[in-house]
């Protein structure tokens, strides 16, 4: 992840004011940044969203390709993550180097998604073991100013609510040989339930207590951060401590409640926004990029 | 990307006959498991370990638990390839976790897939705050890994097996790193799973709930959780009860393993002169 260096004394003072519930920007310890998502942003896709968290920017899109189930579950589709950390987001990730990070966070996606509730991979099957929806899931960082797989899970269930998967009718001609064809009506599409889908919370250890949505000073701060990924019903899906310190297992237990909590609370408003985008149709205003 | 050209594999459209075994959902009486340990019970399987096995490496330790099979060999310190800044105050570790390609029921590849690179940055993560790194600057660890045969709950014996081998080659170290792991079941869990009760739960009497498994890295005598990675869906209670049942199984197994070090280094000391 893009490091910055912080003296001591900001150290110290970053570590303070966590503990009397005082972020450097204001916040308390529970509180997002400004966020903003926009859906629809690339036409070539079958579903694209862009989400603005802070100054982290994430681009996804989402394409359904026609292929076939795999042999142990032939009556599901599947997803496929992919995550390119662009060197445009920060010098580090030139070249080869940003690989690593951007495969980290792909391991942990395909973990999020490892279960049968969040997607409904048998509304993806076209039919069973032969022929199956994959839905390539590609994320794109475009800037990086900390707390990635916040945006980067928004991002997806955004792009996931955005993507139109067409319909598709399966007929039989005389030899038996199976034909596909698609509805000539472009709008005829199907739309994910992406109701389980579940939204990652990022929570930094600072001192004692522990901070949503760290910027990258206070990640230098932190030595240890606990990611937990949870469904609107307040299921954990996924849970992963990374950085290189230790936790005390009742810090873990109170970092997961928080989480959880946050987490939850995070996925009515976002419904409710994605919605509302939708139903303005054509009279929505694009803001695109440069917004 | 090297082929294998020596051996035929069969034509493309063939596929592996694990696939069309008829699938005997393993009856189990709900309480024994199928070998003989008991579901909802902290009865993690009896480990034998041995350090000091390769003559080569600084340490090393070999594990056995079921049939799991993994051994781990530690070199270093060294002197680091790449020089960065934060190398001055303070060491580096670096770890390797490798499937041997017949240690699993499918043959695997020689080339380091996704998954491997995923243990290998979790082995890292759980590894780290055992190590004490900052007493060994500019200087790289070296941890690598060798699964032989993979009996379910690897990356936990992983993680044991690599501080074994990190204290048999005197790096210091603030405590052992003890790892435990944990398959839930709808009400029950099922500790230190093997491979088939890891893979093919998806036939069970269909509990919506709570269905996943979490490896914990734990540190026993400071009581701190150094690694800790979940999966599956499970509700927020069901997750604490899992981590603190991760945790009595690392206690169980502290015991075990500090006799074997003690073991090793006895072996390794000079005979004492009568």
């Amino acid at each position: 992840m893009a490091t910055v260096q912080v003296s001591e004394a900001e150290k110290v003072y970053i570590l303070h004011g966590v503990r009397d519930d005082l972020r450097v920007d204001g916040r308390g310890c529970e509180d997002y940044r400004h966020m903003e998502i926009e859906t629809e942003m690339v036409s070539n896709t079958d579903g694209s969203a862009k989400v603005t968290l802070g100054h982290t920017d994430v681009l996804v899109g989402v394409k359904a390709e026609m292929g076939k189930p795999r042999p142990m579950v032939p009556d599901e589709g599947y997803l496929e993550f992919f995550v390119d950390c662009s060197a445009n987001a920060t010098p580090e990730f030139e070249g080869r180097g940003g690989d690593e990070l951007g495969m980290e966070l792909s391991n942990t996606l395909y973990k999020v998604f490892n279960n049968r509730y969040s997607v409904d991979l048998k509304s993806l099957c076209i039919s069973p073991g032969e022929h199956c929806w994959v839905l390539y899931v590609d994320v794109l960082l475009l800037q990086c100013d900390g707390n990635l797989f916040d945006a980067i899970s928004v991002a997806i269930k955004a792009a996931l609510f955005n993507t139109k998967i067409p319909k598709v009718h399966i007929s039989e001609d005389e030899e038996g040989g199976k034909e596909i064809e698609l509805s000539d009506d472009p709008y005829d599409c199907m739309r994910l339930n992406v109701e389980n889908v579940p939204c990652i919370v990022t929570l930094c250890k600072v001192g004692h207590r522990h901070v949503v949505d760290a910027t990258l000073q206070e990640k230098a701060c932190s030595v240890a951060s606990l990611i937990i990924s949870v469904t609107h019903k307040g299921t954990v899906t996924c849970v992963r401590k990374v950085g290189g310190g230790s936790l005390d297992p009742e810090s873990i237990f109170e970092m997961t409640e928080t989480g959880k909590r946050v987490g939850k609370a995070l996925h009515a408003p976002l419904m409710e926004l994605l919605q509302e985008e939708e139903s303005l149709g054509k009279k929505r205003q694009k803001v695109g990029f440069l917004g | 990307m090297p082929t294998d050209t020596k051996r035929v594999r069969g034509p493309e459209v063939s596929q592996s006959p694990s696939l069309f075994l008829c699938k005997t959902a393993v009856k189990k009486s709900n309480d024994a498991r199928v070998d003989g340990r008991q579901r909802g019970q902290v009865d993690v399987r009896s480990v034998f370990v041995r350090c000091g096995l390769i003559s080569q490496a600084k340490g090393s330790a070999y594990i056995e638990a079921g049939n799991t099979k993994l051994i781990c060999c530690v070199y270093g310190p060294r002197e680091t390839e790449r020089k960065d800044e934060t190398d001055m105050k303070s060491g580096r570790l670096i770890t390797d976790m490798r499937f041997a390609p017949f240690s699993c029921r499918e043959r695997g590849s020689w080339i380091q897939g996704s998954d491997e690179k995923d243990l290998s940055l979790m082995l890292l993560e759980s590894l780290r705050p055992g190590v004490c790194l900052q007493k060994y600057p500019r200087s790289q660890i070296e941890v690598n890994v060798m699964v032989l045969e993979n009996d379910g709950a690897v990356l936990a014996h992983a993680v044991t097996c690599a501080s074994m081998a990190l204290a048999d080659a005197g790096i210091e170290m603030y405590d052992l790193v003890l790892g435990c792991s944990i398959r839930q079941e709808g009400a029950t869990y099922l500790i230190d799973p093997t491979f088939l009760e890891e893979n093919g739960c998806n036939l069970t009497s269909g509990s919506r709930e709570n269905l996943g498994s979490l490896t914990v890295a734990f540190l026993p005598s400071l009581n701190q959780i150094s690694g800790l990675q979940s999966d599956g869906e499970m509700g927020e209670d069901t997750l604490t009860g899992g981590v603190r049942t991760c945790i009595e199984g690392c206690f169980k197994l502290y015991p075990v393993i500090q006799q074997a070090l003690s073991k090793a280094v006895r072996r390794k000391a000079p005979p004492s002169e009568s």
